[in-house]
């Protein structure tokens, strides 16, 4: 039984797909559905900035959210919302084990070079450390 | 200068900001990164290209841009400071920030003249750029493990800002010829500090809020008013725009839509000239031909970091792996090891190759860190203990 599902949701095409597959998927198990974004500060920061860009993706995160929040309005799932700082894949397994997930839903895009080569894809790190089943949706195209 | 080399110039500058930007977002690290290196690689370039002097790094209206951005960059460092934590908790900052500052400082120092051979001089100088702390960098790192509210996160954080505050005393006051005028600085900097804080609300709450944009203009009335007494004293104008930062953080720093269109106008216009400029003093034939300098500061600069305030986390009882992630991201400090590093070229207290060791010490010093946090702590710290049957 999959009792609560937990969405990283960052407003790209792929996190909607994913946000359609995991409305979808709570509606049929009568699962909860918390939808997390994740304001991610630069990898090498400093000072000032690193503050300016944590408060710019909170608030942009914070406007998608209650437009994610109007769109499930109809819906007669639970849901719960939250924005957080940090590594996305990070945030979403932290989230995910203190909250008693039972299933993960992220988008999957793609991500340059040198990302990849410092930290990682989001969707490969959350598959490989979370504690419950995972599902990466790719965007329409 | 005729006004068409002017806007030239002025085009080619903010052509490089913005090419500098894409890769801040591309790469997704500091912009401030990443205008050092774009400086780096444009007066190489178009030193090579078209000879040094079509950047012009020292017209004296380029100079302006990149000094008023030092001032209001340290300025809204300071303002990030949480007066009320401070308060509560202004004993443990301090000594914590003491350690931070004093063991790279006296380390970095130590190394730069014993076995690096540089003069005293230019050895407290190095000692002061590798001595310093990244506030927001750390704030974030707390925000992350939500340490943010804990009274673990609020010490620390407090305490960034005091290493800041040796980094910036240090810059204004160990070169300052100690003259009459460096008493009248101080005396008239003192009285500006004390008054300021209640002028300032009342300053606003009368005149502000118009479209005069009168809030930033009398601020930088006073910083450059302050930042003016400072050179005339021999001191630097950072000093006193990071202490006004800092007792106006109950005020000003409180004021986010102010704080959000100072921040447009620093990083819009200003710290762009700042940082590329910083780069574009930089030898990097020097930096590759005596490579040693810039390995030794940087080594020495995480080693005293990490054996001076890892102790310290852990006494504070923050988790074994925390405590390093914290301790590691402590070592980061861009901007104001870039503002120690020029204001030693300027007053040519360091060599252009010195200079150059140290800024590649500093961009490390915020590199490497990161890259060692990822790749040993993130995220599979978190796993250690959930995951049955998985050896830590």
């Amino acid at each position: 039984m999959i009792a609560r599902i937990l969405l990283g949701y960052d407003g790209s095409g792929s996190a909607d797909s994913a946000l359609e597959f995991a409305t979808a998927l709570a509606r049929a198990f009568g699962a909860e559905l918390h939808v997390l974004a994740v304001a991610r500060p630069p990898e090498v920061g400093d000072d000032v900035e690193t503050l300016a860009v944590v408060e710019n993706a909170r608030s942009r995160y914070d406007k998608l959210l209650h437009k994610v929040r109007a769109k499930l309005a109809s819906e007669s799932i639970k849901t719960q919302f939250h924005v957080v700082v940090g590594h996305p894949a990070e945030q979403l397994v932290r989230y995910a084990e203190a909250h008693g997930i039972d299933h993960i839903v992220v988008g999957h895009r793609g991500h340059t070079l040198f990302e990849r080569w410092l930290i990682g894809s989001v969707a490969r790190q959350v598959i490989a450390y979370a504690h419950c089943a995972v599902t990466v949706v790719r965007a329409r195209t | 200068m005729p006004m068409i080399e002017i806007w030239t110039q002025a085009t080619l500058w903010i052509a490089l900001a913005v090419v500098a930007a894409l890769l801040a977002v591309g790469l997704r690290i500091a912009t401030a990164l990443s205008e050092i290196a774009v400086g780096i690689l444009a007066q190489l370039v178009i030193g090579v290209l078209f000879g040094s002097a079509l950047l012009a790094g020292d017209a004296s209206w380029i100079k302006f841009l990149a000094g008023a951005g030092a001032i209001l960059l340290t300025f809204l460092a300071g303002a990030e400071l949480d007066p009320d934590v401070f308060r509560k908790e202004w004993k443990r900052a301090t000594a914590i920030g003491l350690v931070s500052f004093a063991a790279p400082f006296l380390g970095c120092a130590a190394i730069a003249r014993w076995v690096l051979g540089w003069s005293m001089e230019a050895s407290w100088l190095a000692g002061i750029a590798m001595s310093t702390t990244s506030v927001a960098v750390v704030y974030a790192v707390m925000l992350e493990f939500g340490l943010n509210v804990t009274r673990y996160g609020k010490v620390v954080l407090a305490a960034c800002f005091i290493t800041d505050l040796g980094t910036v005393v240090g810059l204004g006051l160990i070169f300052a010829p100690f003259t009459i005028k460096t008493l009248v600085f101080l005396g008239a900097g003192t009285a500006g500090f004390l008054v300021l804080p209640k002028i300032t609300p009342w300053f606003f709450q009368r005149f502000g809020g118009r479209p005069s944009e009168l809030e930033a203009k009398f601020l930088m009335l006073w910083l450059f008013g302050l930042g003016a007494l400072a050179t005339w004293a021999g001191s630097e104008a950072v000093l006193p725009a990071y202490i006004l930062g800092m007792v106006l953080a109950g005020s000003v720093g409180k004021d986010h839509a102010l704080i959000r269109r100072l921040r447009t106008l620093t990083f819009g216009l200003l710290t762009p000239f700042y940082f590329i400029r910083a780069g574009s003093l930089v030898s990097l034939p020097a930096l590759i031909v005596a490579p040693a300098a810039f390995l030794v500061l940087l080594g020495t600069k995480l080693v005293t970091k990490i054996a001076g305030v890892y102790p310290v986390t852990r006494m504070l009882r923050s988790p074994r792996q925390e405590g390093i992630y914290t301790t590691l991201l402590m070592s980061t400090g861009l901007t104001f090891g870039t503002i120690s590093a020029l204001f030693g070229l300027s007053k040519e207290i360091v060599t252009q190759a010195q200079y150059s060791a140290l800024v590649a010490a500093v961009i490390a010093s915020a590199v490497v860190p990161t890259l060692i946090a990822n790749a040993f702590f993130l995220p599979r710290h978190l796993l250690t203990t959930t995951i049955p049957g998985e050896k830590p």
